[in-house]
């Protein structure tokens, strides 16, 4: 399984690469907690259900930033140390190696989202009560996963571009909006729903206040199952997207040198 | 003058006794493990916004290469020659414009990885690694991607890091290694995966003279195990050491192909008349090189001192009217020498301009 072992191994990597620069706390940890506390302010005397509902949404910011960020990253500070010819001229193909990568930065994205959980509930103090955990837990860690198969989608273009810093910053804030992760979609204009329902969290999101809200009315009306159906059929169709673009930058990389530019 | 020497005149590429080459003669029936024909290199950019203006760029121009196993093979050029593209389509990271690319028997545009599995690439300079890791953290990670079996990745691991002596600094992050440290360790980055054939460009690049020693002697080691290699490198000297053969590549064309004492050849009816001195200056490089007689000058513009090569066919003759030139300065020695490498070297790459 030496596709596997590439992918492990990069994930391994990953970890090594991340505790070793503190300064990653910043923006994977910090950063989300105060903007998922300042979404908190926002509700004034809220009760426990808009709380729940406000801090599910601030951790799946914080996945959610963490995931982009880091996939914008996974490439170009291989361009900074100058070690993507290495990574490149490896008989492992890319996607594998990006894919170890991005699960590590989505598995970074739980401990990111539980501690503003937490953090939010015992700030708040609102106990913790999700109407179905098992649902919840599930529902969660797909929605972890589909934030993956996003951020494979994006790393693949990022890989080309020396601007991936530019777009993972241009790129935050409309999906933190677009998901329903601060508010939900109904509120936003109906032309940007269409951008909202093709992104599969945005079905996560919704699943998970599904099986934490008792009575949750706000949704798509599809249900837990109907949400985590499109969740998964979106997030697949990511992954087959990102084999082919994969194949394309490869290609294309090989073609015009572009990779190796920083 | 000699025979003509150049692709550029001739279309061929001729070595030192007239003989067109195309890289084979003096061969052994060893296997090629690097077969290049025809290959052509473009980069293609675009400047302007509104009015785009499409910019082409030949990097490499129509090369023919073979390499046999074992053989230790240096690719000489000026900066900008197509030294590192070359490596860079032999390494498939790039693909080839035009030409064929087989090395080791796969072909390098449609079976990348399986030339990938067989090749290592150890590069110069502070670059190329990860510094905020241990260097067993960076063997190990490029050990998994590079397919060691598991079974034996640590194994490997000690086995190469005690090969560049490193074993004991194994632990330490690479961000506090010294540049020499950092070599080694892209030297063990290049092997851990016990590759047939390395690619080293320009490995010594940047290092202390013990370090670029030590770097040399791990090269010829690789070479004594059986690897075959591919350098390149920007100092004469470090060829004429390890090469078994040099191909000197400018503008993107192989200009001369040969055993370094072959090219010497080239240059073998030439003398050169080494001037070292106080106040020398770009003009009278010029003046120099205008000289009938004198084939070629190179000069080390040093602030305090400063070194020229002048190379001429006729030593005795041409000593007086360099020393008339140079008669207003302070010239501290005079000498006339046998034609180095790099003598060869520059005569091939300054005709060529």
């Amino acid at each position: 399984m030496p596709r596997l072992r590439a992918a492990t191994a990069s994930f391994r990597h990953q970890a090594s690469m991340f505790l070793a620069e503190p300064q990653w706390l910043i923006p994977n940890i910090i950063a989300p907690f105060v903007l998922a506390m300042v979404v908190l302010m926002l509700y004034r005397e809220p009760s426990p259900e808009a709380v729940l509902y406000a801090v599910l949404g601030g951790g799946m910011m914080g996945m959610w930033g963490n995931t982009l960020y880091a996939s914008g990253y996974s490439i170009q500070s291989d361009r900074w140390w100058g070690t993507v010819d290495a990574i490149f001229s490896a008989p492992s193909p890319l996607i594998w190696i990006i894919g170890g990568r991005t699960v590590w930065n989505a598995f970074i994205g739980i401990v990111n989202g539980l501690f503003v959980l937490v953090a939010a509930m015992l700030i708040f103090r609102t106990p913790l009560e999700v109407a179905n955990f098992p649902m919840f837990l599930l529902a969660f860690v797909l929605t972890l996963l589909s934030l993956a198969a996003l951020g494979m989608l994006f790393s693949a273009a990022f890989v080309l571009t020396r601007s991936a810093q530019v777009l993972t910053n241009g790129l935050e804030f409309p999906i933190y909006v677009g998901t329903g992760s601060m508010f939900p979609i109904f509120l936003l204009p109906y032309w940007t729903h269409p951008l909202s329902l093709s992104l599969a969290p945005t079905w996560g999101i919704d699943a998970i206040r599904y099986s934490a809200l008792a009575g949750y009315a706000q949704g798509f009306r599809i249900g837990y199952w109907g949400d985590m159906l499109a969740m998964a059929a979106l997030s697949l169709l990511y992954l087959v997207i990102s084999i082919w673009l994969f194949k394309a930058v490869d290609r294309r990389a090989r073609r015009t040198a572009d990779l190796m530019r920083y | 003058m000699t025979s003509i020497h150049f692709r550029a005149l001739t279309g061929k590429v001729i070595t030192s006794n007239g003989i067109p080459s195309t890289g084979e003669r003096g061969m052994d029936d060893r296997e090629i493990v690097i077969d290049v024909r025809g290959l052509v290199r473009k980069y293609h950019s675009t400047t302007g916004v509104l009015h785009q203006k499409r910019r082409e760029t030949v990097a490499v121009d129509h090369i023919d290469l073979q390499v046999r196993r074992g053989e230790l093979f240096g690719l000489l050029g000026p900066n900008g020659a197509g030294k590192t593209t070359t490596i860079k389509v032999l390494t498939t990271l790039l693909l080839p414009t035009e030409g064929s690319v087989q090395v080791l028997g796969y072909d390098a545009v449609k079976q990348p990885m399986e030339v990938r599995k067989r090749i290592g690439l150890i590069l110069g300079g502070e670059r190329g690694l990860y510094y905020r890791i241990t260097a067993r953290q960076n063997l190990r990670y490029f050990a998994d991607i590079y397919g060691v079996p598991i079974a034996i990745r640590d194994k490997r691991i000690e086995e190469v890091l005690a090969r560049v002596d490193l074993l004991d600094k194994a632990d330490v992050r690479v961000e506090d290694y010294s540049r020499g440290m950092k070599q080694r360790l892209h030297i063990a980055k290049g092997i851990v995966h016990d590759p047939e054939l390395v690619f080293m460009d320009e490995p010594t690049i940047g290092l202390d003279p013990e370090a670029a020693r030590d770097t040399r002697a791990m090269t010829k080691e690789l070479v004594g195990e059986g690897k075959t290699i591919l350098l390149t490198t920007h100092y004469m000297y470090e060829a004429d050491e390890l090469c078994d053969r040099v191909g000197v590549i400018a503008r993107g064309r192989i200009l001369a192909l040969d055993t370094p004492s072959g090219l010497k050849a080239l240059v073998k009816d030439t003398s050169v008349i080494e001037v070292e001195g106080f106040g020398l200056t770009e003009m009278d490089v010029e003046s120099l090189r205008a000289l009938e007689g004198v084939r070629t000058v190179a000069a080390n513009m040093g602030e305090d001192k400063q070194t020229m090569r002048v190379q001429v066919e006729d030593p005795g003759g041409m000593l007086p009217r360099v020393a008339h030139i140079l008669e207003d300065r302070k010239v501290i020695g005079m000498k006339v020498k046998e034609p180095t490498l790099e003598d060869a070297y520059l005569w091939l790459v300054r005709e060529d301009a």
